[in-house]
């Protein structure tokens, strides 16, 4: 009975869910199989036609391609960059180390849409990296950096940096300074232990900090709307012109819900990896 | 300790945390083969001063010599000593075989040879058949020998040891200080001990080094530091013992009379060089050194001299291997006497006689006034 009555403390949470989300996808589901025809709408009928435009025209291919692209690299590279920084403010005795904290913190307090329009301002033709690049000598020409991969890239990277970094502090603020102590007197030099006594430890960290920005960017909307143009598509600008541009519901459903479930895919199985190692660590 | 060259010598080692120095000038030796306790209260440098030896503190001055060579410069991964620490520190991600292997890994040493040293290793802790698992798997007391199998499998030149068995419960630690004596005395690794349990010191060492505030009071062995202290800090702390405040009333040779403020009492104790007639001093005498007696066996309190004084049960509790009692002397003064739980208990508010022999008295010079250094 006691482990029972716990339950109903998820009921708020719980009952948040089931309305805004378990029953607006459920609602998409029949949505993504009707027939839309131009000029007259969403009609009655069967089809699954969207899912298999989805799933072998290369214009969609091309799309989801690049989404989970731009999901796995904006993932990678908040890693490598965020690392450092958490490893810094979680181990430093500075006792700057709170103001330092919330300045990782700060760009997340500054609108979305004002942080992207200064990444153009930054990015374009005669923006201020390019100006900078050409300036140098390093460049000859301006590179193009706004409406393709690598502006994305370098935004979203900024953008969800610093959920990364919050999540890797925590991670490794939990590692016992003893165990990596007791690595380095049985011999093993200060990259050896980081190598395999901290950076392990801190597997749990970087895996759900991983799968934070990645659902995170592959859903994103605005910054790769201003970013990318309306050409440069990725899945969620695709989904939100189905519904909005082109009132195309029931492909736009379809979309959705093929985004919803790449996003279910992708927390299982991570939270089956961290079950295996979690069993370890 | 003269002889052999000291397996590790420690020569005026200072470490300050801002304005607290928690290690002030502290030179001491442990020879070849020694079990050497560094015992205090917490917060008096013991562990600061291991983690100095260890590498992981970098003092502010003094130095670290281990089998002659200079190491206080010499990084933490190449000074090939052994720590076990309070809280295992084991890997968590890695079988109790890897942990007990990482060091050997390190070391450079190859899997054939690896892998028989590793198993004699667990066999020597009793942990054979647990190797497969995690260490969350394991109890703490498993814990504790995993960590020690795995400081003691590269055969450290120095096993330092930093209150490993604290976290441990009463019973189970016990049997691991059984256990850790007979590891030491069969393999003669020398090993530092830091604890803050005086009987666990006691128990365990060759020689106890006695630490407050950052400072030596006194090294030397158990029997030593427990029946000759040095200061009042080393008395107090090691054990229980009674602090008469008085002042030097004849000291000759053969004995020392000291005079017990309040007047009346007189205490006799073995010779003491060094002290003058009229210094105040503390005249400590431990518990259990104290026989206690009904009155009216006959014998009644001695002459002046004797040590022999009638007094009064005032308190009386029985812990099973011992009765504690308080008694209160003629000139008011209460004392603590433990007697053996063998004995006959004495009812509080009974008349008895206590005694104890000159030579169990410790003499230590003490400041001015009433109650001294408590």
């Amino acid at each position: 009975m006691r482990h029972r009555s716990g339950w109903w403390l998820l009921a708020p949470g719980l009952l948040l869910l089931l309305v805004a989300f378990v029953a607006p996808v459920a609602m998409m589901v029949p949505m993504s199989f009707r027939p839309y025809v131009p000029l007259v709408g969403i009609t009655d009928g069967f089809t699954a036609g969207y899912y298999t435009k989805l799933l072998t025209d290369s214009y969609y291919l091309e799309i989801i391609g690049r989404t989970l692209a731009l999901g796995f690299t904006v993932t990678l590279s908040t890693l490598v960059i965020g690392y450092p920084v958490a490893f810094f403010l979680a181990r430093t005795p500075s006792r700057w180390r709170s103001w330092l904290t919330i300045l990782v913190v700060f760009p997340l307090m500054l609108n979305l849409v004002v942080r992207t329009f200064g990444w153009i301002a930054l990015l374009a033709q005669n923006g201020l990296v390019n100006q900078a690049l050409r300036s140098l000598g390093v460049v000859g020409s301006p590179v193009k950096l706004l409406f393709n991969f690598a502006g994305l890239l370098i935004a979203m990277t900024h953008i969800f940096l610093p959920f990364m970094v919050l999540v890797l502090i925590g991670a490794i603020q939990n590692i016992p300074r003893d165990v990596e102590d007791a690595a380095r007197v049985l011999g093993a030099s200060w990259a050896s232990t980081f190598c395999r006594v901290t950076l392990p430890l801190s597997a749990p960290g970087i895996l759900s900090g991983s799968i934070l920005v990645f659902v995170l960017t592959i859903s994103a909307l605005v910054t790769p709307r201003l970013l990318g143009g309306p050409t440069y598509q990725v899945m969620a600008t695709l989904i939100y012109d189905e519904f909005l541009q082109r009132l195309n519901w029931p492909a736009g459903s379809a979309q959705a819900l093929l985004l919803t479930l790449m996003v279910l895919a992708l927390v299982y199985l991570s939270g089956r990896l961290a079950r295996r190692t979690g069993a370890r660590a | 300790m003269s002889g052999a060259a000291p397996a590790l010598s420690v020569r005026r080692l200072r470490k300050a945390f801002g304005a607290v120095v928690a290690v002030d000038d502290v030179s001491l030796d442990a020879a070849p083969g020694e079990f050497l306790s560094l015992l205090g209260p917490s917060g008096c440098g013991k562990s600061t001063l291991l983690r100095m030896v260890a590498g992981l503190v970098e003092p502010d001055g003094g130095q670290v010599v281990l089998a002659g060579e200079d190491i206080t410069r010499v990084a933490v991964h190449r000074r090939n000593l052994g720590l076990v620490f309070q809280s295992y520190a084991l890997f968590p991600h890695m079988t109790v075989q890897e942990n007990v292997a990482f060091g050997l890994r390190r070391r450079g040493v190859g899997e054939p040879e690896l892998r028989p040293r590793v198993e004699r290793m667990l066999d020597l802790v009793r942990l054979g058949p647990l190797g497969a698992r995690y260490p969350r798997e394991l109890s703490g007391g498993q814990q504790q020998r995993v960590a020690l199998a795995r400081a003691l499998v590269t055969e450290p030149r120095v096993l330092l040891l930093d209150e490993p068995l604290s976290n441990l419960d009463a019973l189970l630690r016990d049997e691991m200080r059984v256990e850790l004596k007979r590891l030491q005395e069969r393999l003669g690794t020398t090993m530092i001990f830091v604890t803050h349990d005086q009987a666990e010191a006691l128990i365990l060492s060759d020689r106890v080094v006695v630490m407050e505030h950052g400072r030596v009071e006194q090294i030397g062995r158990p029997e030593e530091v427990y029946r000759r202290p040095a200061t009042a800090f080393v008395a107090r702390f090691l054990g229980r013992a009674n602090f008469l405040t008085g002042t030097v009333a004849e000291s000759e040779a053969g004995r020392t009379v000291v005079a017990l403020e309040g007047g009346g009492l007189s205490v006799v104790a073995g010779p003491r060089s060094g002290l003058v007639a009229g210094q105040p001093v503390h005249a400590v005498v431990r518990q259990e050194s104290i026989r206690l007696e009904p009155a009216g066996d006959g014998a009644g309190p001695g002459a002046a001299g004797t040590n022999r004084f009638a007094a009064t049960i005032v308190f009386h509790a029985f812990a099973g291997q011992a009765h504690h009692y308080v008694v209160q002397l003629g000139n008011g003064r209460e004392l603590e006497v433990t007697a053996p739980g063998a004995s006959l208990p004495l009812a509080r508010g009974a008349r008895a006689l206590v005694a104890w022999r000159p030579e169990d008295v410790t003499l230590l010079a003490g400041g001015p006034g009433p109650g001294g250094p408590r």
